[in-house]
């Protein structure tokens, strides 16, 4: 077998792959820095300029081009991802600390709570839309999309959780409880620190899936606008770098959630170590 | 097809604990009453509005077959029914073609583990863009002042901007391609990892060629996770509506597209039929695609 050949071409191969993956959004990011208000979304920069950021925040003179409707749409973001990141983050823990003992129907409950991420945006988005118009109960980003992004989060935190209880040693909790603590007391202080990293995760997970959830939300929210339907707004009509320059923002910040995420990931492990050497000790 | 094995494990291996089994049910419940009342009832409710009566804005609950005759007997949309499973089977046979290479590379060739997880994690890193962000990064590359048609004229590879690189079937088809993509080399790259390389020097040793290995080694077993990689790929191309919005100028009319206009012009039965018709479509595929191989028999 010439194994080199292959391997080198296949290495090639996935180099292009990157280039195919990574591409637009790098073009996406040299446009978003093109002068304006006149320059269009498309090659040559005419003169480099952050000028689209400023549009952003509106501290350009006021031309043509209307402003991006992002303020309220980030607070609105924001709010509704927490909110879901809360909820789903405890009904994952809770349910995969159920399905910690055997019971009879977990298959079916499994596969309930799974369906949640399988089902696709415009289908469950317009259910709900329907439920609610028969109910005669006004659609909201915090009520009927709010419940929506959960049914779409859950699944991921509760995978994830599932994972964490696999690998997770009873005999600690069953030491706790022999000592005369309390269940409640006993999750508190023994099962909750050990499982941290997972819940971090199940949280980053939730959060950032909500804050980026759109199909969901164009069905099931009134008419306040959450940032990915801002941007959704925009495609029907033509494309102006500002667009690109939110992208390159948001990017940004998703960015500095994952930092922080690796962060408290890192303190939680050192602190775990840090206590190990103290009980050694 | 993580969640599979997570799914077998709690059933065969359970984790003893001294605790009432009513507890279980109370921790359960939340979850369960929440996926039901807001998944479960909104998709029955999907179902049983196909059935209502359409007048001009509003649906009243007397039942009849009228949208559904309506969908069967329309071009527009039946047409956008064909679209889908056209853009579907074109856009996963398209994933398998680009990613499997990859996948290849990264699960099979690199031994280095941490040179594979540096480029698993270089996968994924797209996503922490926003998805609409992703499908819109395509514009200012295919269109007719855009950065393709530009480097091809640079080259004097072509003398004229080719139009139908955007607002065609062409771009919805490649921008669905790369955001989809990841999902098919993630499973497969993983399946590929899994194989043992002591068969594959085997092979070697008995003077097979890398393409009768491929064919008769490599390609079996990377098998489940091309239909994991598949049903992901097939649930959310099946789902989509944004990327053709956003790519085709409209010419490119989905199921998901057919939807989101009858809810525009609230016309709920008819985005319910067509609703009900995709999730058919969906529940179809997948069954079909883990027909092909038994994902529980396999991982």
């Amino acid at each position: 077998m010439n194994a080199s050949g292959i391997k080198t071409g296949l290495g090639a191969y996935t180099a292009l792959f990157l280039v195919f993956l990574y591409g637009p959004l790098v073009v996406l990011a040299i446009l978003s820095f093109q002068t304006g208000p006149e320059g269009g979304p498309q090659f040559p920069i005419i003169e480099w300029s952050t000028y689209w950021y400023k549009h952003l925040f509106g501290l350009t003179p006021p031309s043509r081009i209307a402003p991006l409707p992002i303020e309220q749409a980030l607070v609105r973001s924001l709010g509704l991802a927490v909110m879901t990141m809360i909820v789903s983050t405890v009904l994952g823990v809770t349910a995969a600390q159920a399905f910690r003992r055997k019971f009879r129907g977990s298959g079916v409950v499994f596969y309930l709570i799974v369906l949640g991420m399988m089902v696709p945006g415009v289908l469950v988005g317009l259910g709900m839309a329907l439920v609610a118009n028969t109910l005669g109960i006004d659609r909201h980003w915090w009520s009927t999309a709010f419940v929506l992004h959960v049914v779409y989060t859950f699944p991921f935190a509760f995978l994830v959780m599932l994972a964490i209880f696999n690998r997770f040693d009873p005999s600690m909790e069953e030491a706790s409880w022999s000592l005369g603590v309390t269940p409640a007391r006993t999750f508190r202080k023994v099962t909750f620190p050990l499982i941290f990293p997972g819940v971090l995760s199940a949280m980053l997970f939730a959060f950032t899936l909500s804050y980026d959830e759109f199909s969901r939300t164009l069905f099931a929210s009134g008419r306040d606008l959450t940032l990915p339907l801002a941007i959704y707004g925009t495609f029907s009509v033509e494309v102006h770098p500002n667009v690109f320059a939110f992208g390159v923002l948001t990017t940004l910040f998703s960015f500095a959630l994952l930092g922080t995420y690796a962060a408290l990931m890192m303190l939680s492990v050192r602190r775990a170590k840090r206590i190990a050497i103290q009980e050694e000790a | 097809m993580s969640m599979m094995a997570v799914a077998e494990q709690t059933e065969t291996e359970p984790v003893v604990e001294k605790k009432s089994p009513g507890k279980a049910l109370w921790l359960l419940a939340p979850g369960v009453i929440w996926m039901s009342l807001f998944l479960v009832l909104p998709m029955l409710m999907m179902v049983y509005v196909s059935f209502w009566t359409q007048t001009t804005f509003t649906i009243e609950p007397t039942l009849t077959l009228k949208s559904w005759v309506t969908f069967f007997t329309s071009d527009t949309y039946l047409g956008a029914l064909w679209t889908t499973v056209r853009i579907w089977l074109i856009v996963l046979v398209a994933t398998v073609l680009v990613g499997y290479p990859a996948a290849l590379f990264v699960g099979l060739f690199v031994k280095n583990k941490a040179l594979q997880t540096v480029l698993l994690v270089l996968c994924v890193i797209p996503f922490w863009t926003s998805f609409l962000i992703r499908v819109l990064a395509w514009r200012p590359m295919l269109g007719k002042e855009g950065a393709i048609n530009m480097i091809l004229m640079n080259f004097g590879i072509t003398d004229a901007p080719i139009e139908v690189l955007l607002f065609s079937e062409l771009s919805v088809i490649i921008g669905m391609t790369q955001i989809y993509c990841v999902f098919m080399v993630g499973p497969i790259a993983f399946m590929l990892g899994r194989i043992d390389t002591s068969i594959i020097e085997a092979a070697q040793d008995l003077g097979a060629g890398f393409w009768r290995i491929f064919r008769t080694i490599i390609l079996p077993l990377s098998m489940p996770g091309v239909v994991v990689g598949a049903i992901f790929v097939s649930v959310m191309v099946l789902g989509e509506f944004a990327t053709s919005a956003a790519l085709s100028g409209r010419k490119v009319n989905l199921l998901g597209n057919i939807i989101v206009t009858q809810v525009g012009s609230l016309k709920w039965a008819f985005a319910a039929v067509a609703g009900v018709v995709l999730t058919i479509l969906m529940g179809a595929v997948v069954a079909a695609l883990l027909r092909v191989v038994d994902l529980r028999k396999e991982l």
